[in-house]
């Protein structure tokens, strides 16, 4: 049953193109590869810097001097892997069959299209006028609801829902990250107490030393 | 010295300001006459400022540093206590409008004391008389205006209800304009600024009159209202209104539109207007013929002076006034923060400057402000005085640059804009400038590698099209070649293709035939 890479590969090409189909292999006959899934989500990020930085000055928004590429690439992958942790523990309450690596799996293929559009718009947008720059994001634009009818469509796949169960999933989703932000948060700022509790009992000792 | 700050200098923070204040101030102090210096031998200097692309406020040399200060001192015994509006001829003449004396004040360039009079006489020095007998004096008068083309100065006489027109060389009376017979509307003819265009139409501010800014023919008959001031309409209001009955509506607070409150002319002709109404939707407005908005926003922020404000209760910047010069670059004055825009006409900020405070040079209650030559006459009403400010070494650079610019000189704006790079290497309007010749000398390398320093896509945009277009036109063997080629490659992939399904559906017919045949045996 062990997909070789290169059936991997082209599994990864017809989910961008049969995304039920594709997903339906994936989920069932194991088709699917979670390396490969880490390494496209691992792209995007680098890939979002890339865009940040090499984006055509006429569209290029972003103030260059303050580009920090650790927090852009953290940004964009952490917040995927929110949402595919937080999906998970929503979906494993509301009957869902994908587990932990099918989501995974789903949603980093499902960023290839809008990775394909993007790479063309740095690549295009360097080479436009501003009176241009619309063909650019539409394009772009058919990138991402590419990508987001295939995450939809492979979400629906693997846990076997409805659509309009799973767009209750989703948004549930929405929810549960906020709560995991919210307990992340909260749990850094009191490890950070605790912390400089520890050090100034820490320094006190060794003054009084 | 100067060598020294003609290099740009690497800015750091904290350290940048102080280097370039005190760069400024020698350079001011060696560069300027003498007697371009306030009264009491020091300079005034401002610290300036100008938002970047991201809306950051960058520190910047101001424009402008303060000369001298007319002030009750200079009126030779006469008292002033309510400077409200100033004003200056082409000559070189500041007219004062003082409201709570009731009088106006000429003083020449220098500060020195001309004439004063709240009695209008004739144009050969008699008392002048109104139809009924008695004499002329003002009361209250709040604006005056200086109608170069016809030699007229124009009183607002607020308190009582008229516009006096004088003689601009003998201050002699030439006529009085009265509430027109005709006047349209609830507003009540108390004049308050004006402005006379070209073919001496009057246009009267009217404070806190909702119908616009009256217009008056040259002979005084009411002609209309002019200009359009759109109130804002918060969301929660226009829900409330959709939902409620009639006779609800009826008991609503009304939505008017928000009054003008200063006026002007620019070189064009167009009226230029401010208004601090907070409900207002723009506060500067470039009116056309049909009396619409046409003020040009093109530079990194919109024209509302500061664009962030400090806590809830900051309002943001409340102009009262607006001067002009005939290049297009106006001054706005904001009361709030008691500081001087500057804007090149196509809306880009070139300096803000400027404070409220208890110092000489900064602001209690600004009221008004005028052109003098390339100088800035600014009143305020609450320290009773008027200040001269002369443009620095960086402002002169700046204006003369825009100048230029707007002239379609663009080798000298070019070297105005290069010294005012010298001066603050951090200022994008000059990177911008710059950029700008270039392109009209389609020079379109310089240009773009310009507008990129100065962060101005749009016209960046603009030199790109330029430079496209020539390497096209340089390549154009080369583009063909690879477009035909990739052509070439698709249309033969495509036969390819064809060539190979047809023999696969040969091989699979001749397999079914062949299964066929089997079948049959």
């Amino acid at each position: 049953m062990k997909a070789t890479v290169k059936e991997k590969l082209s599994y990864l090409k017809q989910s961008v193109f049969h995304p039920f189909d594709a997903f339906y292999e994936i989920r069932f006959r194991g088709k699917g590869s979670v390396p490969l899934a880490v390494l496209i989500l691992a792209i995007f990020g680098i890939l979002q810097c890339v865009s940040y930085q090499y984006t055509g000055f006429v569209i290029n928004i972003n103030d260059l001097a303050a580009m920090n590429s650790i927090s852009i690439f953290m940004t964009w992958v952490l917040g995927f892997v929110l949402f595919i942790v937080s999906n998970w523990s929503v979906t494993t309450l509301l009957n869902g069959k994908g587990n932990l690596g099918d989501i995974l799996k789903v949603t980093s293929y499902s960023l290839v299209p809008f990775m394909c559009t993007l790479i063309f718009q740095v690549f295009a947008s360097n080479f436009i006028i501003e009176e241009e720059a619309m063909i650019v994001y539409v394009i772009t634009g058919i990138g991402i609801v590419w990508s987001l009818f295939m995450l939809l469509a492979g979400l629906c796949v693997i846990h076997e829902y409805g659509f309009g169960k799973n767009l209750i999933a989703i948004l549930l989703t929405f929810v549960a990250a906020a709560i995991i932000l919210f307990l992340g948060i909260l749990f850094f700022t009191l490890i950070e107490q605790m912390v400089l509790f520890v050090i100034s009992v820490g320094q006190e000792f060794f003054r009084r030393l | 010295m100067g060598k020294i700050l003609g290099c740009p200098m690497k800015r750091t923070k904290g350290s940048g300001l102080v280097k370039w204040a005190g760069g400024l101030l020698a350079l001011s102090l060696m560069l300027t006459p003498a007697q371009a210096q306030a009264s009491d031998g020091t300079s005034y200097v401002y610290d300036g400022y100008t938002y970047d692309f991201y809306g950051n406020a960058k520190e910047s040399p101001a424009m402008f540093l303060l000369e001298r200060t007319i002030s009750v001192d200079n009126l030779q015994g006469i008292p002033l206590s309510g400077v409200n509006d100033v004003c200056t001829s082409q000559d070189g003449r500041i007219f004062i409008i003082d409201t709570l004396e009731s009088r106006f004040n000429v003083f020449d360039e220098n500060g020195g004391f001309l004439y004063s009079s709240k009695l209008i006489r004739t144009v050969d020095n008699k008392i002048a008389l109104a139809e009924d007998g008695s004499q002329i004096m003002l009361n209250a008068p709040e604006g005056i205006f200086i109608h170069e083309k016809e030699k007229e100065i124009y009183i607002a006489d607020t308190g009582n209800k008229r516009i006096v027109v004088l003689d601009l060389d003998t201050y002699g009376l030439l006529r009085i304009i009265n509430e027109p017979a005709d006047l349209a509307g609830v507003s009540e003819f108390r004049p308050s600024k004006i402005a006379v265009d070209l073919a001496n139409r009057i246009y009267v501010v009217v404070q806190s009159s909702y119908e616009g800014i009256l217009e008056l023919t040259g002979d005084g008959e009411f002609s209309g209202y002019y200009g359009v001031n759109t109130p804002m309409i918060s969301l929660a209001d226009y829900f409330w209104k959709s939902i409620a009955s009639d006779a609800q509506k009826e008991k609503m607070s009304k939505t008017y539109a928000p009054a003008f409150n200063n006026i002007t002319l620019d070189g064009e002709g167009f009226v230029m207007a401010v208004t601090y109404d907070l409900s207002a939707e723009d506060m500067v407005f470039r009116l056309n013929s049909k009396g619409e908005n046409v003020l040009r926003e093109e530079g990194n922020t919109l024209v509302v002076g500061d664009i962030w404000s400090m806590n809830s209760s900051d309002t943001g910047s409340q102009f009262v006034d607006i001067a002009v010069t005939d290049y297009g670059t106006y001054a706005l004055l904001d009361r709030t923060k008691g500081r001087i825009f500057l804007y090149n006409f196509d809306g880009e900020l070139l300096n803000a400057f400027g404070s409220l405070g208890n110092l000489k040079g900064e602001f209690k209650n600004p009221t008004s402000i005028a052109w003098l030559g390339s100088k800035l006459v600014v009143s305020d009403g609450t320290l009773n005085c008027v200040y001269v400010l002369t443009p620095t070494a960086f402002g002169q650079a700046v204006l003369e640059g825009n100048r230029s610019y707007y002239f379609g000189h663009w080798d000298e704006a070019l070297v105005s804009f290069q010294q005012a790079l010298a001066l603050n290497a951090n200022y994008e309007a000059a990177y911008s400038g710059i950029g700008k010749n270039y392109l009209m000398k389609d020079d379109y390398e310089t240009a773009m590698y310009y507008f990129k320093m100065g962060n101005n896509r749009t016209f960046y945009s603009k030199a790109y099209n330029g430079y496209r277009g020539g390497w096209l036109e340089d390549h154009f063997l080369i583009v063909m070649v690879l477009f035909i080629l990739l052509v070439a490659a698709v249309v033969g992939s495509e036969v390819r293709y064809h060539k190979q399904s047809k023999v696969k559906q040969k091989a699979a017919m001749k397999l079914l035939n062949s299964r066929k045949g089997r079948a049959t045996e």
